[in-house]
C-alpha cells in the first residue's frame, strides 16, 4: 500500500513538470542564429557581443565544421546566416535556391598553420616536414572528408611529398577546432589546423606554430550565406554589413584572416 | 442449483480431460493423483482455460457453450476459487483481501460483510495484519474468506488444506461446513488425500488420466477401488499379479494363483474366467499376524512366512514379510513388543477372502 | 556554468520519461502476457536501440523528419516550421532511443509478479484494468520507477543522436552534453569539467536511488 502512495505521489509530481514544461516557451529568443565554421571559434563569439551591444539584437552562435552545417541546412536546420570555410558549400546553396540568391558575401579567406604544444618539444619552426620525426606519433587534421582545413592540410603535405609518410599518423577531428582541441589536449604531438585558432586566447598561451606557405594548397575561401528560410533576414543583412564595419575588419585580421575584396 | 459440466480438453499428445459430471449443492470431492487433470477441470469450470468442447452451466446459467460459441469469462462468472498456493495479495491487508470482490459495494457495506465472514471463520483478530504476518491455517481461513464472501454461485477450492497438520484441517473443514449448511451452493473440492475425502465428502468423484473413473459415497468408492491408481490412493499397500485357477460362484469366491511364487489366494469372485490374470490388492492394516501356526480360524488364507524387515512409523509398526510374495503389514507397537517379534522370525499371515480386493490393471 | 543547457536537458529528460512511462507500459504489458508467435520480433525492435550507434538512429530520424521527408513537409505544412533541429524532434529521437530504457525493467517488473494473483484477482470479478490496477502495478512497483528514472537518466546522457537531429541551437537543442562538448571546442576546459562534474554526479545519485530502491535481486544490470 505504501508502494501505492508513493507511486501515485511521484506519478503527480512528474505530471505536473512535464505539464510546465510544455507550457513553457522552448526558445530563448533569438533573434539572430548563426552557424559558424570552427575556425571562427576565436574570433566570432567577440565579434557576436560586439554586435548585440551595438544593435540589441541576440545571436546564437553554433560551431562546427561546414560540412556538417552543409547538410544540415539541407534538412532544414533553422539558421538565418551560414559562415562556411569553404566557399564552395555557399555557392551550391546559393545555386539549390536554399539560400537567398545574391547574399553571398565573401568574408574570409584563412591560413593554415602547423602547431604544437610549447612542452612537446617538436620545434615547428622547422616546418612540415618535422611531422616525419618519429617523436611526432600522432598528427591531428580537420578531416578532409567535409573540411576544408583539413583538405588544405592534406593538399599542402602532398605539395612537399609528405602526404605518404604522415598518413599514417593522422588523427582526425571531426572539426578544425576539434583537431586542435586533439593536440592542445596532448592526445596529438602536433598538427596543422586554421592560424585563426592559433591566435585565439587558448591556443596562443601555450603553444607555438609556423605558417604553412599560402602556395602549397588552393586558397580556403570562406565565404557566408543568408539562408532563403531565414525569417530575420533583415538582422542576418544587418549582420553582414557590421562585419564589413573597419574596426570588425581589423578585429578579423588581427586574428590572422585575409579580408578579399568582395565585388 | 446445481453446476453440470461436459468438458473436453486435450492437453497433450497422451492426455486430454474428458469429463461429464454434475455437481448438487455441497460438498463434492475431486480425488485422484497429480497429473489426474484436477486442477485443469477446475481451470475450465472457473473460465481460466478454455475446455475444446463441451457445456458448463450453473443453474439455467450458461457459462461455455462450446455448439453455440458462448463462452462468459471468467470474471463474469461469479464463482469462488481457492487456489492450492492460496494468492493471497502480499500488499494488501486480510481486510482488504477479503474485501476484494466486494468493490462494487459501498464502503460501509462491504466493511459489514467483511466483518461477517471474519467471525465465522474465527480471524477477526487478523484483518489489519498483512498476509506476511499471518501464519498457517489462518491463512487459509483467509483465503476461504475471500472466495466465500462475494456469495458465489458455486466454490471451487484446489487442494486447500494439503499443507496443514490434522487438527488444523478438521478445524477449517468443521468450518466450511457449517457454512455450505448455511450457503447450499456446490462446492468441488479437489484433493488427493483420502482422508480428507472421508471427513467431508458427500461425494466422491475419482479422476484417473482426465477421465472420471468412480463416483458415489466415499465409502463406495474407497473401500472397492475399482482401479489401481485409486487403490493405491486409497491406502492400499500390497499388490500382486495372478491367475484364476477355480470359479466357485455358489461360494462367492475364487482361487487364484500369484504370479512368480505359485502362491494360492482365495479372493472374493470376479467376471474373470479361469487362466484369466488378476491384480489382488490388500491393505497392510488388514492382515493379522501370528508367531505359530494358527488353527481353526475362519480365515481363508493363512500364509506361512518370514519377517524380514521391521520399521517403527508413528503409531504404527510396518513389518515386511516373506510369504512367497512380499507383504508389508499394519501392527501396534504394542504387539510387537508382546509378541516379541524381531527379524527372521517365522511368521504366519492370516488374510480374510474379502480383504483381497481385485482390482482392473 | 551553462544553465541553460541544464534546464533544457531536464525538461527533454522529464518529458521523455513521462511519455515514455505512458507509452512503456502498454508495450511492457503486451510483451509479458501476449503469445503472439512473432512476439520475438516486437522485442528484437525494442531493444534495437540498445546496439544501435547513436549516429545510425540520429542519421535514420533526421532523414524521417527532415525537410525533404513526407513526415518533415506534412509538419511544415500544419505549424509553418520544420520538425528537424527542434525540441519537439529531440523529444522524438529520445522517446526512441530511450525506449529499452524504460520498457525492459517494467516488462521484468510485470514478469515477475505471480500469475496466479492475476488469475485470483479475475476470480474475484476484477476486469484487466482494475487487476493492473490493483494487482500488477503496487506488486511491479520498483520496476516500473526504474524504467522511469532510467529512460529519464539516459536521455539526460544522450549525445549523437541530439546532436545529429538537434543542430546543437542554443536555448533550443544544446543540451547539456552538447554544451559540454562546446566548451571543449572552445578550449573552455574549466566548464567542460564543471558541468560534466555536475552530470556525472547527477547520473550517479540516480543509479544509486534506483539501485537502492530495488530489494528483490538484481544481477548488475538493471535492464
Amino acid at each position: 500500500m505504501i508502494q501505492l502512495m508513493l507511486f501515485r505521489r511521484t506519478f503527480v509530481r512528474l505530471t505536473m513538470v512535464v505539464g510546465l514544461g510544455l507550457l513553457s516557451t522552448t526558445a530563448a529568443a533569438q533573434d539572430l542564429s548563426i552557424a559558424a565554421a570552427s575556425d571562427l571559434q576565436a574570433v566570432f563569439p567577440v565579434v557576436a557581443e560586439r554586435f548585440e551591444r551595438e544593435t540589441g539584437k541576440k545571436v546564437g552562435l553554433t560551431f562546427g565544421s561546414s560540412g556538417n552545417f552543409f547538410s544540415q541546412i539541407q534538412h532544414g536546420a533553422p539558421f538565418d546566416l551560414f559562415f562556411s570555410a569553404d566557399h564552395d558549400y555557399a555557392v551550391r546553396l546559393e545555386a539549390s535556391g536554399l539560400a537567398e540568391r545574391g547574399s553571398l558575401y565573401r568574408y574570409a579567406v584563412g591560413r593554415i598553420v602547423l602547431w604544437t604544444r610549447n612542452d612537446s618539444g617538436i620545434d615547428v619552426r622547422r616546418g612540415l616536414s618535422v611531422l616525419v620525426d618519429p617523436r611526432v606519433k600522432r598528427v591531428a587534421i580537420a578531416n578532409p572528408e567535409h573540411a576544408p582545413y583539413g583538405r588544405a592540410a592534406v593538399a599542402a603535405l602532398q605539395r612537399e611529398k609528405l602526404y605518404e609518410a604522415v598518413r599514417p599518423k593522422f588523427v582526425f577531428g571531426e572539426s578544425v577546432s576539434q583537431a586542435a582541441q586533439f593536440i592542445q589536449s596532448g592526445n596529438s604531438e602536433a598538427g596543422i589546423i586554421a592560424l585563426s585558432l592559433a591566435l585565439g586566447p587558448a591556443l596562443r598561451a601555450n603553444g607555438s606554430y609556423s605558417e604553412v606557405p599560402a602556395g602549397s594548397h588552393p586558397p580556403i575561401e570562406q565565404s557566408a550565406v543568408i539562408t532563403s528560410a531565414s525569417r530575420h533576414k533583415d538582422v542576418a543583412r544587418q549582420f553582414l554589413s557590421f562585419l564589413k564595419q573597419p574596426e570588425i575588419s581589423r578585429m578579423m585580421q588581427d586574428f590572422g584572416f585575409t579580408i578579399p575584396s568582395n565585388p | 442449483m446445481s453446476l453440470t459440466a461436459s468438458v473436453h480438453k486435450r492437453l497433450s499428445e497422451h492426455f486430454s480431460l474428458d469429463i461429464d459430471m454434475s455437481a448438487m449443492p455441497g460438498i463434492t470431492m475431486v480425488f485422484g493423483a497429480s497429473g489426474s487433470g484436477k486442477t485443469t477441470l477446475l481451470r475450465c469450470l472457473a473460465g481460466l482455460v478454455k475446455p475444446d468442447s463441451g457445456c458448463i452451466t450453473i443453474g439455467a446459467e450458461v457459462l461455455f457453450d462450446s455448439v453455440r460459441s458462448r463462452s462468459v469469462p471468467v470474471q463474469q462468472r461469479h464463482i469462488g476459487y481457492v487456489f492450492q498456493q492460496l494468492a493471497l495479495f502480499p500488499h494488501l491487508s486480510a481486510e482488504d483481501n477479503i474485501g476484494y470482490g466486494l468493490a462494487a459495494m459501498s464502503p460501509e457495506l462491504r466493511r459489514q460483510r467483511v466483518k461477517a465472514i471474519a467471525e465465522s471463520l474465527h480471524i477477526t483478530h487478523l484483518l489489519s495484519r498483512l498476509p506476511d504476518a499471518i501464519s498457517g491455517g489462518e491463512r487459509q481461513r483467509v483465503a476461504l474468506a475471500r472466495s466465500l464472501v462475494t456469495d458465489p454461485a458455486f466454490l471451487l477450492l484446489d487442494e486447500p488444506l494439503s499443507a496443514l497438520d490434522h487438527a488444523t484441517r478438521s478445524r477449517i473443514m468443521d468450518d466450511l461446513r457449517a457454512w455450505n449448511v448455511a450457503h447450499r451452493i456446490p462446492i468441488l473440492y479437489v484433493t488427493h488425500s483420502h482422508r480428507e475425502v472421508f471427513a467431508l465428502g458427500e461425494r466422491v468423484i475419482v479422476l484417473d488420466g482426465g477421465k472420471i473413473t468412480s463416483d458415489g459415497t466415499p465409502h463406495d468408492v474407497m473401500e472397492s477401488p475399482a482401479h489401481e491408481t485409486l487403490a493405491q490412493l486409497a491406502g492400499f499397500d500390497n499388490f500382486f499379479d495372478g491367475t484364476v485357477t477355480v470359479r466357485r460362484a455358489d461360494a462367492g469366491t475364487m482361487q487364484c494363483r500369484l504370479d512368480g511364487s505359485g502362491t494360492e489366494m482365495e479372493v472374493p469372485l470376479s467376471r474373470g474366467a479361469v487362466e484369466s490374470p488378476v491384480r489382488v490388492a490388500i491393505r497392510a492394516g488388514d492382515i493379522l499376524l501370528a508367531t505359530s501356526e494358527p488353527r481353526g480360524l475362519s480365515a481363508r488364507n493363512v500364509l506361512p512366512g518370514r519377517l524380514v524387515s521391521l520399521k517403527r512409523e508413528g503409531a504404527t509398526v510396518i513389518a515386511g514379510v516373506e510369504a512367497g510374495e512380499r507383504f508389508l503389514v499394519h501392527v501396534t507397537p504394542g504387539a510387537c513388543e508382546s509378541l516379541r517379534l524381531g527379524v527372521g522370525d517365522p511368521v504366519w499371515l492370516i488374510i480374510k477372502t474379502h480383504s483381497c480386493r481385485l482390482v482392473s490393471l | 556554468m551553462d544553465w541553460l543547457a541544464i534546464w533544457l536537458s531536464v525538461k527533454l529528460a522529464t518529458i521523455v520519461a513521462t511519455i515514455l512511462l505512458l507509452i512503456g507500459l502498454p508495450i511492457a504489458y503486451w510483451l509479458t502476457f501476449s503469445a503472439w508467435r512473432w512476439k520475438f520480433l516486437v522485442e528484437a525492435v525494442v531493444a534495437l536501440p540498445l546496439v544501435l550507434p547513436p549516429t545510425v538512429l540520429g542519421f535514420y530520424v533526421l532523414v524521417a523528419i527532415g525537410s525533404r521527408s513526407p513526415l518533415g513537409r506534412a509538419w511544415t505544412a500544419w505549424t509553418g516550421h520544420g520538425l528537424a533541429f527542434t525540441f519537439e524532434a529531440l523529444v522524438l529521437a529520445s522517446i526512441l532511443y530511450s525506449l529499452p530504457f524504460a520498457v525492459q525493467p517494467i516488462a521484468a517488473s510485470f514478469a515477475q509478479v505471480d500469475g496466479t494473483l492475476l488469475e485470483a484477482s479475475s476470480t474475484l470479478g476484477s476486469s484487466r484494468w482494475r487487476t493492473f490496477v490493483r494487482v500488477l502495478l503496487p506488486l511491479s512497483f520498483e520496476g516500473v520507477l526504474a524504467g522511469a528514472v532510467l529512460s529519464f537518466a539516459h536521455t539526460l546522457g544522450e549525445f549523437g543522436v541530439v546532436l545529429m537531429v538537434g543542430g546543437n541551437l542554443p536555448g533550443i537543442t544544446r543540451t547539456v552534453s552538447i554544451s559540454i562538448y562546446d566548451s571543449v571546442q572552445a578550449f573552455d576546459q574549466a566548464a567542460a569539467n564543471q558541468t560534466a562534474l555536475l552530470l556525472l554526479a547527477f547520473s550517479f545519485a540516480v543509479l544509486a536511488g534506483v539501485y537502492a530502491l530495488r530489494r528483490k535481486s538484481w544481477s548488475v544490470s538493471p535492464l
